[in-house]
């Protein structure tokens, strides 16, 4: 086909668009995360400690931590779908959110003293139930983040595909800390990165065949 | 996140595609067309300097097609030129990585045309950035991916095995992707 038939093929089948915003694809998402919260509660998986886990401050390290990377991750995907974007220095702020968060994780796991019974604090058969939960939790937030970068234009697509698989394994990890039985550091940074790191490679791998345009 | 193109990039003297833009993504057909017939000239421009020339018209069709499917990622409030001179860049790097899977068809000999591509390509961007790798990778995608030589040919020519000559071709294509997407736009 020549390059005249082609403009005048796309011209005669011009339909009115809307401009994507940021703000309702933001606000979606967070509609979604809302609602898994609420589901994921209402099927009664919230720890039975609750009241006295939130007395300690791992409980909130993990919580916000999480969050953090979760609203950091939606943030650069939703951003860097616009072609005139990229991920990259967005990306970067996560790698230096991840390390804060595992410094201040150390130091709290310091102050409760030792490594003693390492393999009893690590518990590898509840921590293998861990990070199943969490992969299943991020599910559908990568669902919804596949779903918009396929709306949108993203031109460094492996980065932004990396930002949504980080962004959807945050989100499945933040979840699922209202129903973990542990708040010990060592163990959260060590089956929260494995839930997060499958979740992320996977994600990427998809998301970045998903975001081709 | 900062923008990764060169704001002027896209922009026509005397255009007001922004506006333009505006009007075809409320459905106005015919500003469109002429919106679409003014950029035809300028990718062709774009791409005749960073592509060898059989792919030109290819790479122009692609960015046309994905101005029209991706329309609605324009932001009225912003300048045209930037988003059109991204998605151009994008489809030119994905062009030369879909180079590495394409597969090459040895010239016949007593095809009968001018031979005008040296020309041509040796004042390209792309030539330019040839020049960014390995000698015995620019000379693999020079003469299977330019000049259409087969792999066997190529090794023969070079003295690099066959395998060589796909690995060299392979890693000069992610290479160059990599200068480009690094450099933001070349000019």
């Amino acid at each position: 086909m020549c390059t005249e038939s082609l403009i005048e093929r796309l011209s005669r089948d011009l339909r009115p668009v809307r401009p994507r915003s940021i703000l309702r694809e933001a606000a979606l998402l967070l509609l979604l995360g809302v609602v898994e919260v609420a589901a994921f509660l209402s099927m009664g998986f919230m720890r039975p400690d609750m009241p006295a886990a939130m007395e300690a401050p791992s409980f909130w390290w993990k919580l916000t931590s999480l969050g953090l990377i979760a609203v950091l991750g939606a943030g650069v995907a939703i951003l860097s779908i616009d072609p005139v974007r990229s991920p990259r220095r967005g990306l970067r702020r996560i790698l230096g959110c991840i390390a804060a968060i595992f410094a201040s994780g150390w130091i709290i796991d310091a102050a409760q003293g030792g490594l003693e019974n390492l393999l009893i604090r690590l518990n590898w058969t509840q921590g293998l139930q861990c990070v199943w939960k969490m992969v299943a939790l991020s599910i559908p937030p990568a669902i919804a983040l596949g779903l918009v970068i396929r709306h949108g234009a993203p031109t460094d697509r492996g980065g932004t595909a990396l930002a949504a698989g980080l962004s959807s394994a945050a989100w499945g990890a933040f979840v699922f800390v209202f129903a973990c039985p542990s708040d010990d550091p060592l163990y959260i940074a060590v089956w929260y990165t494995v839930g997060c790191t499958i979740v992320t490679v996977v994600g990427r791998a998809i998301l970045l065949r998903l975001s081709r345009w | 996140m900062a923008p990764m193109v060169n704001p002027k990039a896209g922009d026509a003297p005397g255009g007001n595609r922004d506006r333009m833009m505006a009007a075809a993504q409320a459905g106005d057909a015919d500003v469109y067309r002429a919106l679409l017939a003014e950029l035809a000239p300028w990718l062709r421009r774009y791409y005749l300097r960073r592509l060898p020339p059989a792919m030109t018209e290819d790479a122009v069709q692609d960015v046309l097609l994905a101005v029209h499917e991706k329309r609605h990622t324009y932001d009225p409030t912003r300048p045209f030129g930037p988003w059109l001179a991204a998605i151009a860049r994008y489809k030119w790097i994905d062009r030369l990585r879909s180079l590495k899977s394409e597969p090459t068809e040895p010239l016949d000999e007593n095809i009968g045309v001018p031979d005008h591509e040296e020309a041509v390509v040796t004042g390209s961007t792309f030539h330019q950035l040839l020049a960014e790798l390995k000698a015995p990778q620019a000379e693999a995608i020079r003469l299977v991916k330019l000049e259409g030589y087969s792999v066997e040919e190529a090794s023969s020519a070079t003295g690099q095995s066959i395998s060589l000559i796909k690995v060299n071709i392979h890693r000069g294509l992610m290479r160059l992707a990599s200068i480009i997407r690094k450099a933001g736009d070349v000019h």
